[in-house]
């Protein structure tokens, strides 16, 4: 009998144990952890994310964390294929404003970890806000996404044609002053350098975001449930956009998102001042290494009053809730992204703006990115884009190619500001 | 008669045995490749009747329902009527579908059925060369032919504007003008259609040729012989006897070109204001880029439904009763 029940026992504590499942691993504990980690493939980010994982690695011996890329396309489509089938890695790289698509299979930030109170003191406005749905908030950024206001200026080009440089503008029309000194035409009456090249994608949104808010306008009515876009703030800015290019700074049949493209024309030399983020600049090096002309990185004057303008957060990154080691993750987490000297280094190796203030505003950073220290003054003016139903869409699909058709000349401005109002309304339905 | 009967039943048993090999080593495999297949397409048939997005958890079951919810045919009710920015697109896109489609049918015959006539008048030293030039762009990968094209067309360093320039011509921005259009169609969508025509047309004149060269030569000396000259030959003889292969070749590249995608996302991405978005790309954006999986399995349904009309129509108007 004894025996009997020994025997059941015996069988009792290898059923528990096995249902029981191993129980998670802690930071700094002896268990071996594999942590799988997902980032889009961006040789500088990538540059940055490896040194982060050594570091963490070192501190913590039994973590291993292994780091996959994908191609940016590649990595949308994984990401979707994955998570419905929870097969997704431990830790998630994220551009901001995709958490409000995707927050249902995130984990949210355990409040041990950070709560949306300190997150919002230690980051910039516009890149958390693209972190926090619903009052939750789900990851922490790594940079700020500045599309507004940053140009990439041809010093050569400037001095060859008597322009005073670096640039002393006060306003916009001293930019487009310079860009109309700086245009060239060829024989054929084609322009071949444009001298302000603001019409591509993320440009064109931005400035036109931006110039609503800094002429008092909005383009969120007042509960943040529709979009405002027909109003006389969103018409003055199409406006000053449309007189520019009647002022021959730029061809936008020319000069374009898919013909041109800022960076591509700028580091060929075909572009005075070519609006576009300072992740650009990496890029430009990186894929123009025989550039010679000289060139820097400015910030634009505001239309109007303070340089408010609209960001959409940045790259950070989140853990899926299906990684049976959360905990490990988010320590590797608020150790990438939280730590001044982790951040620091992560955003001079991959030419980011500073998701931090504190991070932004050290001399590291200004010594490696001597453009950031001029980006400092607008910083603290950029507020979060806002969560939309679907970003891409309204900015790629809605808000682009109707400006863009005003500018071509095959729309009105009133036309493109009632179609813009109405697409970007129905992608709430 | 033992002896016969074990012998008999030996070699059936045998080839039983081959046979039953034979049905299990193909048919397990392609049972489950088709299986495969009918899942696939059975989910997203399923797909379709909901609003549908892998970002949100959804209900339960495969996701279904909850935040994903169903919406029976109100995908296709918004193709039809909708004010939506989807809608709008499916429209724009279906229609540069027709007209990219409609186009290349003729034109690709146009040039393949010439060209592939006169090779087999030419020598046979030459035939070989000739064919193996023709059918080259088929065997490049479609992102070269669209890269070799765009920088054809780049409006400041390209060879086409070079020629345009050295005639004292004004040259055009070929992939991104949007006011610009012959026939009804923008010139970007000529330009993608000359591009994919010159990467397709080696495919259609090797069929052609082989179809050519299938013609008994007794019809065509029996010809000769009535007195008709080379071009009675061609439309009495050549022509009607090649219409299998015309049936075939018809819908395999109305079939291809109603799918089309990769040369056109390269070039132009559906640009300039829309006038290259087709089907295929519009399908692809809103499946992988705007998360939209149950508008883009709508969207591919009747993309389905149309290449199956148009198929059966080709097939009834090109049909055959008899064989040579």
């Amino acid at each position: 009998m004894k025996r009997k029940i020994f025997a059941l026992m015996l069988v009792l504590v290898f059923v528990l144990s096995a249902c029981g499942g191993k129980t998670p691993a802690v930071p700094g504990g002896d268990e071996p952890v594999v942590l799988r980690m997902w980032v889009h493939t961006n040789n500088a980010f990538i540059a940055g994310y490896e040194p982060l994982i050594a570091a963490y690695e070192a501190e913590h011996p039994n973590v291993d964390i292994q780091l996959e890329n994908f191609d940016y396309e590649l990595y949308l489509q994984t990401l979707q294929t994955a998570m419905p089938a929870g097969e997704e890695a431990d830790i998630l790289q994220l551009f901001g404003t995709w958490t409000s698509q995707y927050y249902e299979r995130l984990a949210p930030v355990p409040a041990e970890v950070l709560t949306i109170e300190e997150a919002q003191s230690i980051f910039y406005e516009a890149p958390i806000g693209g972190y926090i749905v619903n009052g939750v908030l789900y990851g922490m950024p790594q940079e700020f996404n500045c599309e507004y206001g940053g140009v990439l200026v041809n010093k050569t080009l400037y001095e060859a044609t008597g322009l005073t440089y670096p640039p002393q503008w006060e306003t916009m029309d001293d930019v487009l002053a310079d860009a109309q000194a700086l245009t060239q035409v060829d024989a054929s009456g084609m322009q071949s350098i444009a001298g302000f090249h603001f019409t591509a994608a993320d440009p064109t949104w931005a400035s036109f975001l931006a110039g609503i808010k800094q002429r008092g306008g909005d383009y969120w009515n007042a509960d943040h449930t529709g979009f405002t876009f027909n109003t006389p703030e969103a018409s003055a800015q199409l406006q000053w956009a449309l007189d520019a290019v009647d002022a021959d700074v730029v061809d936008p049949i020319v000069f374009n998102d898919s013909t041109n493209f800022v960076i591509d024309a700028f580091f060929q030399g075909k572009v005075g001042i070519g609006y576009i983020g300072t992740w650009a600049i990496a890029e430009g090096q990186t894929n123009f290494p025989d550039f010679a002309d000289e060139w820097a990185y400015f910030y634009l004057p505001s239309i109007q009053g303070d340089p408010v303008f609209v960001a959409d957060s940045g790259w950070g990154l989140t853990v899926s809730p299906n990684s049976k080691n959360q905990d490990i993750a988010w320590d590797f987490v608020k150790f990438a992204t939280t730590d001044t000297a982790n951040a620091t280094q992560w955003n001079i190796a991959s030419g980011t703006i500073p998701a931090m203030p504190a991070v932004a505003e050290s001399a590291e950073i200004a010594a490696a990115m001597p453009w950031i220290p001029k980006a400092l003054d607008i910083l603290p003016f950029g507020q979060y884009l806002g969560n939309m139903p679907d970003r891409d869409l309204v900015m790629y699909e809605i808000i682009y190619p109707h400006i863009l058709n005003v500018l071509q000349g095959v729309e009105t401005i009133d036309q493109a500001l009632e179609a813009i109002d109405t697409e970007a309304n129905s992608t709430f339905e | 008669m033992n002896l016969t009967m074990k012998r008999s039943k030996k070699s059936t048993g045998g080839l039983a045995i081959a046979k039953r090999r034979f049905v299990t080593g193909v048919t397990v495999p392609l049972l489950l490749y088709e299986s495969l297949g009918i899942f696939v397409l059975g989910w997203a048939f399923v797909l379709m009747f909901f609003d549908y997005s892998s970002g949100r958890i959804g209900g339960p079951i495969l996701g279904l329902g909850g935040s994903n919810p169903f919406v029976g045919l109100r995908h296709f009710i918004e193709m039809i009527k909708g004010t939506s920015v989807e809608a709008g697109l499916f429209r724009t896109s279906l229609r540069n579908t027709l007209i990219f489609a409609v186009a290349i049918l003729p034109l690709n015959l146009a040039i393949t059925l010439p060209l592939a006539w006169l090779l087999e008048t030419i020598g046979s030293r030459f035939k070989a060369l000739y064919r193996t030039i023709y059918f080259l762009p088929v065997l490049t990968s479609s992102v070269g032919v669209a890269l070799i094209w765009m920088s054809m067309y780049d409006p400041q360093a390209g060879w086409i504007n070079a020629i345009i320039r050295f005639f004292g011509g004004t040259p055009f921005s070929w992939l991104s003008d949007p006011r610009a259009g012959f026939a009804g169609v923008s010139v970007a969508m000529w330009a993608v259609i000359l591009a994919y025509l010159w990467q397709d047309y080696g495919y259609n004149m090797v069929i052609f040729i082989a179809a050519l060269q299938g013609i008994p030569q007794e019809l065509k000396d029996a010809a000769m012989i009535d007195g008709t000259n080379a071009w009675q030959a061609f439309i009495k003889i050549t022509l009607p006897l090649i219409r299998p292969t015309m049936l075939f070749v018809c819908v395999m590249t109305m079939l291809s070109s109603f799918q089309v995608f990769d040369i056109i996302q390269v070039m132009t991405n559906g640009d300039p204001n829309n006038q290259t978005q087709v089907l295929m790309l519009d399908i692809y954006k809103n499946a992988f880029r705007y998360q939209n999986l149950g508008w883009a399995a709508a969207e591919s349904f009747v993309l389905f439904i149309i290449v199956m009309i148009v198929t059966i129509i080709q097939m009834r108007v090109l049909r055959t009763d008899w064989e040579y």
